[in-house]
């Protein structure tokens, strides 16, 4: 890391990329039944050979979910990191403030309350799950905006995820009797990716990706804070619907594929801050990548930790996640 | 209201709850029912005797303790926003009696309380590492729950590599009376002899809400009564989460509610607590049992959707 933070941004971006390909062809062929060698992998990838077994477990199998793994890495980390610039506290993140679990009802709600709904798609139901969440926390912290209330508006945030949490548990068993899929769900999983999530996911994903490197200048500006940047000339009000819009997108879309991996959008963000300092336009790219490292490395580890069984990839988030969001919270809150 | 007619109040709608609880489920029974369903010779016996009796009395008596171990730990640190639960107590006493299930299975489960109160003593300990005895009430509760958060995590680790029945696993993250019978209302009962100790502390209790100048000039020893009772309550705690596992926010509520209707001296309040915590346990698992028979829902899950918009509607009023 070290090494890492004295080089140009161009470098930084270039390495980790490359650290990103790295894992991800590990990834290819570590940990599976039918062994397969790396060269077979990357064969698979350039010539692709119809009758040998290998090949398809790479294309049809751990190709679409290394891709989906890095797609929702990425994703959940930037929707951290706009999180943290729109509400000015640095712990904010999408499982931290609510809206993952408002959006995990969001999608119970759909798929068992109301199947009449079912042309709204799991993933608007996650939005709009994941919007009245963000909205009662954020019309709440909007009483606690400034000053130094970092603490406040995160615990009416973890009040709210335990409320939306509880619904979707009471939704889910009065309708489900398959409680352990749910339960692998709920801890969030990419085991079960195939190359029809990855074309579902992947358009409405990477334009909010974009659209929020779009929206990093501004992102910017609203860190100066709300006077500053009035007078500089942004449109609190749009700026901030905009950027929520955003973040909803990455995070519902990511959580209808992947189920609710928590703390990527609070950890990445802050490592990419360690790295680039406090300029969005180099911390929002950078977050992408190391967002889409995490996941794709955590995903090879859940499948090694107890071979030949696998573990959700998002219990190892949560292993690793928990600790620093303890450490956050011991230097960050008066 | 007057305490007496207060109290005479919450007993009657303590007892009205337990003849619902027994009264209603996958089948309905009626008064007469119940009745003759205390001897053997009832058609009824099994379902009254086996099944709902054990299961209310021990809405009756977790509901008691966990609401007494909140307004414990509420009056010493003086924090509105503490309970067992939010302070990652009950997560952590889970996790040492999920620990104890799943990595030594052949255990007997009479050691899970013990287990549980080893993990609730340590939760403790790291919190007040962490903290020190001087932080504000946010800090002191948001630094719990990322602790509870951690002890979740490292359950829901455990309930995915080392599958349990899912019953068992939902009990362990969100707090059930589940499948809980006369075996564990054994294991219970010694834990209460921590009920009388508590009401011995409550004059000293008072004191210390003055404020720390005031009680020690009062001749009472602020750091000794607080170890003593935290000790009382995580010891509660560590009993009531071996039993059902953590079942939030009822720690938190149940005193709160007391402190309304009685007001703040520890000799009527913690007896009132203890009423409140028992009617609250009783209408969530009726609730929870009845919405949908035979399908059951967590208790836990009903005192979260009571407790959590208590707990935001708290936080606004917190200083």
């Amino acid at each position: 890391m070290s090494l890492l933070k004295h080089t140009s941004y161009p470098r930084q971006c270039t390495a980790l990329l490359l650290v990103l390909l790295l894992f991800a062809w590990l990834s290819l062929f570590t940990w599976s039944i039918i062994p397969i060698s790396g060269i077979q992998a990357l064969m698979a990838l350039i010539a692709p050979d119809d009758d040998s077994i290998a090949h398809h477990i790479v294309l049809d199998i751990r190709l679409p979910r290394v891709l989906i793994a890095a797609l929702v890495g990425a994703c959940l980390a930037v929707s951290g990191a706009i999180m943290q610039s729109l509400t000015q506290n640095p712990l904010a993140s999408p499982s931290v403030l609510g809206v993952n679990a408002g959006a995990a009802l969001g999608m119970a709600a759909v798929s068992t309350v109301t199947p009449w709904l079912g042309f709204f798609g799991t993933s608007t139901a996650a939005i709009l799950g994941g919007a009245i969440a963000w909205g009662i926390v954020m019309l709440l912290g909007a009483a606690w905006r400034g000053g130094n209330e970092h603490g406040r508006l995160v615990l009416a945030g973890v009040a709210v995820s335990a409320l939306c949490a509880a619904l979707m548990k009471a939704m889910i068993i009065l309708h489900e009797d398959q409680a352990s899929a749910v339960l692998t769900w709920l801890a969030g999983s990419v085991a079960g990716a195939s190359w029809h999530q990855w074309q579902s996911f992947w358009p409405l994903a990477s334009v909010s990706l974009l659209g929020a490197f779009f929206m990093s200048p501004t992102l910017n500006l609203l860190n100066l804070g709300d006077d500053n940047a009035r007078s500089l000339g942004v449109k609190l009000g749009w700026a901030r619907v905009i950027c929520s819009l955003i973040v909803l997108i990455l995070v519902g879309s990511a959580l209808s594929i992947a189920g609710a991996i928590a703390f990527i959008g609070l950890l990445v963000p802050h490592m990419s801050k360690a790295l680039v300092g406090q300029d969005n336009r180099k911390i929002l790219p950078l977050t992408a990548i190391m967002g889409a490292v995490l996941v794709v490395m955590a995903d090879a580890l859940s499948r090694a930790i107890i071979y030949p069984m696998e573990t959700p990839v998002g219990a190892i988030v949560a292993l690793i996640g928990a600790p620093f969001f303890i450490y956050m919270v011991r230097t960050r809150t008066s | 209201m007057k305490p007496m007619a207060l109290s005479f109040l919450l007993f009657t709608m303590v007892l009205i709850l337990v003849a619902l609880n027994l009264s209603f489920g996958a089948v309905s029974l009626s008064l007469n029912d119940i009745i003759s369903g205390f001897t053997p010779s009832s058609e009824f016996y099994f379902t009254i005797h086996e099944y709902r009796l054990p299961r209310t009395l021990l809405a009756v008596l977790v509901g008691g303790m966990m609401a007494l171990s909140g307004a414990l730990v509420q009056g010493v640190i003086r924090n509105p926003l503490a309970s067992p639960d939010i302070l990652g107590v009950s997560h952590g006493a889970g996790l040492a009696a999920v620990v104890l299930m799943t990595l030594f299975p052949h255990v007997s489960v009479y050691w899970l309380p013990w287990a549980a109160l080893c993990g609730g003593l340590l939760a403790a300990l790291l919190l007040w590492l962490l903290c020190g005895s001087h932080s504000s009430a946010i800090k002191l509760a948001i630094t719990g729950i990322a602790l509870a958060t951690l002890y979740s995590s490292l359950v829901d680790f455990l309930m995915l590599t080392q599958p349990l029945e899912i019953n068992n696993a939902l009990l362990w993250l969100t707090g059930s009376l589940w499948g809980r019978g006369w075996d564990q209302v054994v294991m219970i009962l010694p834990w209460l002899s921590l009920v009388p100790v508590a009401f011995w502390l409550a004059k000293r209790m008072n004191l210390v809400q003055l404020g720390d100048d005031v009680a020690t000039s009062l001749g009472v020893s602020i750091p000794v009564t607080r170890l003593k009772v935290l000790a009382i309550a995580v010891g509660m705690t560590a009993a009531c989460v071996s039993i059902c596992g953590p079942i939030g926010f009822l720690g938190l509520v149940a005193p709160h509610l007391a402190r309304r209707l009685v007001g703040g001296r520890h000799q009527i309040l913690l007896p009132c607590a203890i009423v409140v915590g028992m009617t609250l346990l009783l209408l969530a698992d009726l609730v929870a049992r009845t919405i949908d028979p035979p399908i059951e829902l967590p208790a836990g899950i009903m005192t979260a959707i009571i407790g959590a918009p208590y707990f935001l509607w708290l936080l606004l009023r917190t200083k």
